[in-house]
C-alpha cells in the first residue's frame, strides 16, 4: 500500500456541498410541502418538520461520512465483507417475511414494503444491501482474481451469481423497488468491469441480464404501465394519471428557465408534483435554480463521480479499486437514472437523488461510502495502475503487482 | 482501451445527454413549459355577489321575507382510505341530508369526487369539519330562504339553480338584486389554495345586490290570502287574485294570487302557468267593470251626467250582431232609465249609449265616438299598455278606433269590457283615477332599496302623475258606485260610516277563438274603494275568481270583495265618519 497523504478534496468538498445544498432547497420547499399533507390527507404536519427531517439526516449523514473517512480503517470494513452481506441479506429477507406475515414491524407505502418500522425511525435495508453489496464485491472479486479464478463457473460465477442473484430477488420482487435493482446491476457490473472478468463473459452476463429486465417489466402490468406513461408523455399524447408524475417534474424543470424562479417561489411544489422532496427534488431545483442551477449540479456530481474514477485509477490494491468503482457505479446509477426520470429520458423507477434528496437512510449509507472513497484516496500512487485485464495472466498467482511501479 | 477509462466515457455521454435535455427543456421549450404551467397553475374564481334580499312593510318597518342562507354541499373522495371515518361523521351530523347511498359511492371504482350531501346548515358543515376526517371538501352555495311559507309566491318569484331570479320580484329585479360578480385570478397550488407567488394576481371585488323593500304589507298579505283561499275553499273558484292598492299615491299594498307554490321547492309545480302573477302578467276581459271607463269618458266630455236618460230596449243592435243586456227583467226593458240605473243594473244599451254620446249622436256610434273612447282607453286610463310597475307585465291591446272590420260593434264591446286586454294592474290603476279626483298615477310595488335602515326610492323612468279627469267626473262616478252598493249597505254587509263603491265584472271566456256562449266558462271580477264617508277613497281593491270549467260571475268576485274590504278596514284601521 502506498504511503499515506492528503484525501481528494474535490470529492470532500462535493460532497459536503451537495448535501448543504440539499438542505436549502428542502428548508424552502417543506413547508410547502407539510401544507399539501395537511390540507390533503388530513395530516398535522408542522412548516419545519421535513428541513429538520433533513437537518437531522444531513447531520447523521456528515457523522458517518467523517466516522468511514477518518475512524475506520477500510481494512478492518474488508474483514467483515461476508458478515456484512449475509446480515444484510436476512435483514432484506426478514422483511420480506414479515410484510407477509403482515406484521406491524415492516412499513409499507402504496402497497410496497421497504421500511422497517423502529418506532419513531424507519430504516430500509435496501440502502444497507447496496453497502453491504460493495464491500463483498471488492473483496469476492480481488480474492477470486487473486486466485486466479475469474471466469471460472463454478469457482466465481456460481457463488456470484448466487448472491447477486438473491440480492435483485429481495430488492426488486420481494420490495418491488425496481430503482434500488437498478443500483445493484449497475454496482455488480461496474465492478465486474473492473475487476478483469473476460470481455466475452461480460458481455454475455450484460445480454443476459438485460434479457431478464426485459421479461420482468413485461410481464409485470405495474411496470408496463410506467413504460407506457413514458413513452405517452415523450410522444405528446393525451394526459393521464400514469404520466401525471414525469409531466409535472419536465413542467417544474421547464418553468425554471435559465435561472430559475428563486428559492421558495417554486409552484410546482405546492402539491402539483409528486414526492416533490424525495424523488423529484432535482425537478423542484430545475424550477428554483434554472438551467444555471441544474448545470452546476450535474458538474459538481460530475467532477465527483470522475475524481473516484481517477482515485480509482491511481489506486494499487484491487479490493481498493473495486470498491471505489462499486461507490462510483452506485452514484452514478442514482444520479443518471433519476435526473434521466425527471427529464422523461427513462421511466420513473423511483430512485433518489444521493445526498439532495429527502431521506434518511439513502443519504446515511451513500455518504459513509463516499468516506471511505475519501479514505482509499489517501493511498493513491501517481501514476494511473494498467492492470485491470488480466485475461493475458489467467493463472499467473501472485504476480498482480509487477506492474506497480511504486514510486511513491 | 483502460476499463476505467469505458467508465469514464460512460459517464461522460450520460451527463452529456442530461446536459443537453436539460437545455432543450429549460431554454428552447421554456416559453411552452411556462404556458402550459399558467394553464395548470392559473385559478380563474369568480366572487359571487350576495343577492340582496327582499322586505315588506310591518307597521311601518321593514322586514325580510326572502332571505339568503348559506348552505354547503359535502363533496367525498370514495378513494381515501379513512371510508368509515367519512361515513361515521356524516351519519352522526347530517344523516337527514346525505343524498346517496354512501356504501355504493365507496365501491365505485375510479371514482374521485361525489357530492354526497346537499343544503347543510354552516354549523353542521362546520361539526363535520371538526372531525377531520380526510378526503371531505365542502361546497358553499347560497339558498334562498321563506320564512313566509308560501305566502305571495307568485308576486316575488324565485332563484333558480343558476342564481337567476326568476318570475315575480325575484325576475324583474334580479339586476338590483343580483348585484356583480367579481373574479380572482391568482397562482393556486394543487387544491385550488391561492398562492402568493406571481405578479399577475387579479381580485375584482364583487358588488353585493341590494336589498328591496316592497310596498306590499306583510300582515294584509298574509290575511287576505287566508281569506282568498277560503272563498276558493267554499266556491267552484280553482284560482283567485287581488289587489289592493292606495288610488292616491299608486303604491300597491297587497298583491296576491291563489295557489300558491312553495318557492323553497319551485321545481314541484304542474307547469310553468303556475309561477306566474296573474294581477300583471295576463291580460283578460274584465267585462263590465269597464262600463266606469266609458262612464267616465262621456261624463268628463260633459255629454253626459249620472241622471242623463236613454230609452232602454233590453238590446241592440250593432254591425248585424245583436248585443243583450244580461238582466232582462220587464221593469227594465222598453222603459226610459237614466245612467245611474243602467250602472247599478250593468246595462250593456247604457254604455253603447255612453259611447253614443261621445260620438255627439244619441242615435248611433260614430267615428268621433270610437275615437273618443279610444282617446281615454288607451291615452288617458292607458288600458293596454305596460303601466310601468316594477314587475314583469304584459301590454294587453286595444283595437285601432278606425281600422279593421266590424269597428262599431268591437268598440260597442269595449264599452263592457269585452274584445280587449288588460291585466288586474292596468283596471285597478285605471279605477283609480276614476275615484280619486282624476288622477291617473304610475303604479308601484317597491318603496326602495334598503341599506343601513334607510330606504332610497329606485330612480324610475316614464312615471305619469296625469289629472285625465275632473274632480266633478270623478266625484259624480264615486256617486254611482257607492250607489251600486246601496243594498249591501242594508244588508249590512257594508259597515255604516264608510264610503264603500265598486263595480262587478262577468266576462264569457274566448275559447277556441270565439265566445263561449254556452256561459258555462266565466271569468268573475269586482273592482271597488274604500274611505270614510265623506272623504276620499283610501284604498282600491280588486278581485278576480276564475277556474277553468267553471261559470263564475261577478257575485263570487264580489262576495270576496266585500270580505277584503270589511277585512283591509279592519287592518288599516279605516276610521268610520258618523
Amino acid at each position: 500500500m502506498n504511503r499515506k497523504h492528503k484525501s481528494d478534496l474535490v470529492i470532500l468538498f462535493s460532497t459536503l456541498g451537495l448535501m448543504i445544498l440539499g438542505l436549502i432547497v428542502i428548508y424552502a420547499i417543506g413547508p410547502m410541502r407539510a401544507n399539501v399533507l395537511n390540507s390533503t390527507y388530513g395530516a398535522d404536519y408542522d412548516q419545519n418538520y421535513f428541513f429538520l427531517g433533513q437537518l437531522r439526516s444531513v447531520a447523521l449523514s456528515i457523522a458517518a461520512f467523517f466516522i468511514a473517512f477518518k475512524f475506520v480503517p477500510y481494512k478492518y470494513i474488508k474483514k467483515f465483507a461476508k458478515p456484512m452481506m449475509i446480515i444484510a441479506l436476512i435483514l432484506s429477507g426478514l422483511l420480506w417475511v414479515l410484510s407477509i406475515a403482515g406484521s406491524s414491524l415492516a412499513k409499507c407505502e402504496l402497497g410496497e414494503c421497504r421500511w422497517y418500522n423502529l418506532g419513531a425511525v424507519s430504516f430500509q435495508p435496501a440502502e444497507f444491501l447496496k453497502l453491504a453489496l460493495v464491500v463483498y464485491l471488492a473483496d469476492f472479486l480481488s480474492r477470486k482474481r487473486e486466485e486466479g479464478a475469474i471466469g471460472s463457473w463454478r469457482e466465481f460465477w456460481l457463488p456470484l451469481l448466487i448472491v447477486c442473484g438473491l440480492s435483485l430477488f429481495l430488492v426488486v420482487v420481494a420490495q418491488g423497488d425496481l430503482g434500488t435493482g437498478v443500483a445493484l446491476i449497475s454496482i455488480i457490473f461496474g465492478t465486474l468491469l473492473v475487476a478483469g472478468v473476460p470481455a466475452k463473459q461480460y458481455l454475455i452476463m450484460l445480454a443476459l441480464i438485460l434479457a431478464v429486465a426485459v421479461g420482468a417489466v413485461a410481464t409485470s402490468s405495474h411496470r408496463m404501465e410506467r413504460i407506457h406513461a413514458w413513452l405517452d408523455t415523450i410522444s405528446g399524447a393525451a394526459s393521464s394519471d400514469s404520466t401525471y408524475h414525469i409531466e409535472n417534474a419536465m413542467l417544474a424543470i421547464g418553468t425554471g428557465g435559465f435561472f430559475g424562479v428563486g428559492i421558495g417561489n417554486s409552484v410546482q411544489a405546492t402539491g402539483y408534483l409528486p414526492e416533490s422532496i424525495n424523488d423529484s427534488v432535482f425537478a423542484i431545483m430545475g424550477e428554483t435554480f434554472g438551467f444555471v442551477g441544474l448545470f452546476l449540479i450535474i458538474f459538481v456530481f460530475g467532477i465527483m463521480l470522475f475524481r473516484m474514477l481517477k482515485v480509482a485509477d491511481h489506486t494499487a490494491d484491487n479490493d481498493h479499486r473495486i470498491f471505489i468503482v462499486g461507490v462510483f457505479s452506485w452514484t452514478l446509477a442514482q444520479v443518471v437514472v433519476n435526473i434521466m426520470a425527471m427529464t422523461g429520458l427513462v421511466p420513473v423507477t423511483g430512485i433518489t437523488l444521493p445526498l439532495l434528496s429527502y431521506g434518511g437512510t439513502s443519504m446515511v449509507f451513500i455518504a459513509f461510502a463516499i468516506g471511505l472513497v475519501l479514505q482509499l484516496s489517501c493511498y493513491t500512487s501517481r501514476e494511473v495502475i494498467k492492470n485491470e485485464n488480466i485475461s493475458s495472466r489467467r493463472g499467473v498467482r501472485g504476480t498482480h503487482y509487477t506492474s506497480r511501479r511504486g514510486r511513491s | 482501451m483502460s476499463r476505467i477509462k469505458i467508465l469514464k466515457s460512460v459517464t461522460f455521454i450520460a451527463l452529456a445527454i442530461i446536459a443537453v435535455r436539460l437545455f432543450f427543456i429549460q431554454i428552447i421549450e421554456h416559453g411552452e413549459w411556462v404556458a402550459k404551467a399558467n394553464e395548470a397553475h392559473t385559478l380563474l374564481e369568480t366572487i359571487t355577489a350576495k343577492r340582496g334580499e327582499i322586505y315588506m312593510m310591518d307597521n311601518g318597518e321593514p322586514v325580510p321575507v326572502v332571505l339568503n342562507q348559506t348552505t354547503y354541499s359535502v363533496i367525498v373522495d370514495p378513494a381515501v382510505t379513512d371510508k368509515e371515518g367519512i361515513k361515521n361523521a356524516l351519519e352522526k351530523h347530517a344523516k337527514s341530508y346525505i343524498t346517496a347511498d354512501i356504501d355504493q359511492v365507496f365501491s365505485t371504482e375510479g371514482l374521485r369526487y361525489y357530492i354526497i350531501a346537499k343544503n347543510i346548515p354552516h354549523k353542521i358543515a362546520t361539526a363535520i369539519a371538526d372531525e377531520n376526517v380526510s378526503g371531505v371538501w365542502f361546497q358553499k352555495s347560497n339558498q334562498r330562504v321563506y320564512p313566509e311559507g308560501e305566502t305571495a309566491s307568485r308576486l316575488l318569484g324565485f332563484v333558480n339553480a343558476d342564481g337567476l331570479g326568476q318570475y315575480g320580484v325575484e325576475g324583474s329585479l334580479n339586476h338590483i338584486l343580483s348585484g356583480t360578480d367579481g373574479l380572482l385570478k391568482t397562482i393556486s397550488d394543487v387544491n385550488n389554495v391561492a398562492l402568493s407567488i406571481g405578479n399577475d394576481n387579479v381580485k375584482i371585488p364583487a358588488v353585493d345586490g341590494k336589498n328591496v323593500v316592497l310596498s306590499v304589507d306583510r300582515g294584509l298579505e298574509r290575511g287576505i290570502e287566508e281569506l282568498m283561499q277560503a272563498a276558493i275553499d267554499s266556491t267552484p273558484a280553482t284560482n283567485a287574485a287581488a289587489i289592493i292598492m292606495n288610488p292616491n299615491t299608486g303604491e300597491v299594498i297587497a298583491m296576491a294570487n291563489l295557489p300558491n307554490y312553495n318557492p323553497a321547492n319551485y321545481g314541484q309545480v304542474p307547469d310553468a302557468s303556475a309561477y306566474s302573477n296573474e294581477a300583471t302578467e295576463i291580460p283578460y276581459e274584465p267585462a263590465s267593470i269597464c262600463k266606469n271607463f266609458a262612464f267616465s269618458a262621456a261624463i268628463n266630455e260633459g255629454v253626459m251626467t249620472s241622471s242623463s236618460t236613454y230609452y232602454n230596449l233590453g238590446y241592440e243592435i250593432v254591425d248585424g250582431w245583436t248585443i243583450k243586456n244580461a238582466e232582462q227583467r220587464a221593469t227594465l226593458n222598453n222603459h226610459t232609465l237614466d245612467m245611474k240605473t243602467a250602472l247599478y243594473w250593468s246595462l250593456n244599451t247604457g254604455s253603447i249609449h255612453a259611447l253614443k254620446l261621445l260620438g255627439g249622436n244619441p242615435e248611433e256610434i260614430t267615428q268621433q265616438g270610437r275615437e273618443k273612447l279610444y282617446d281615454y282607453y288607451h291615452n288617458k286610463f292607458r288600458l293596454g299598455r305596460e303601466t310601468g310597475i316594477e314587475l314583469i307585465e304584459a301590454a294587453g291591446y286595444i283595437e285601432d278606433p278606425n281600422e279593421g272590420w266590424g269597428r262599431n260593434s268591437t268598440y260597442a264591446n269595449m264599452t263592457f269590457g269585452q274584445n280587449l286586454g288588460v291585466t288586474m294592474i292596468q283596471t285597478a290603476t285605471a279605477f283609480s283615477a276614476v275615484v280619486n279626483g282624476g288622477y291617473y298615477r304610475t303604479p308601484t310595488i317597491v318603496k326602495g332599496t334598503l341599506e343601513n335602515n334607510k330606504i332610497t326610492p329606485l330612480s324610475r323612468e316614464g312615471v305619469v302623475e296625469d289629472q285625465i279627469l275632473t274632480n266633478d267626473t270623478s266625484a259624480m262616478m264615486r256617486g254611482m258606485l257607492i250607489n251600486n252598493r246601496s243594498y249591501k249597505v242594508r244588508a249590512g254587509i257594508d259597515k255604516p260610516g264608510y264610503d264603500i263603491g265598486g263595480k262587478s265584472g262577468t266576462a264569457q271566456v274566448i275559447v277556441d277563438g270565439a265566445y263561449d256562449n254556452s256561459m258555462s266558462n266565466l271569468v268573475g271580477s269586482y273592482i271597488g274603494f274604500v274611505g270614510p264617508s265623506g272623504e276620499m277613497p283610501q284604498y282600491v281593491i280588486m278581485t278576480k275568481m276564475w277556474g277553468a270549467g267553471q261559470a263564475l260571475s261577478g257575485s263570487e268576485a264580489q262576495s270576496l270583495f266585500d270580505t277584503l274590504s270589511n277585512y283591509a278596514i279592519d287592518y288599516l284601521k279605516i276610521k268610520p265618519n258618523n
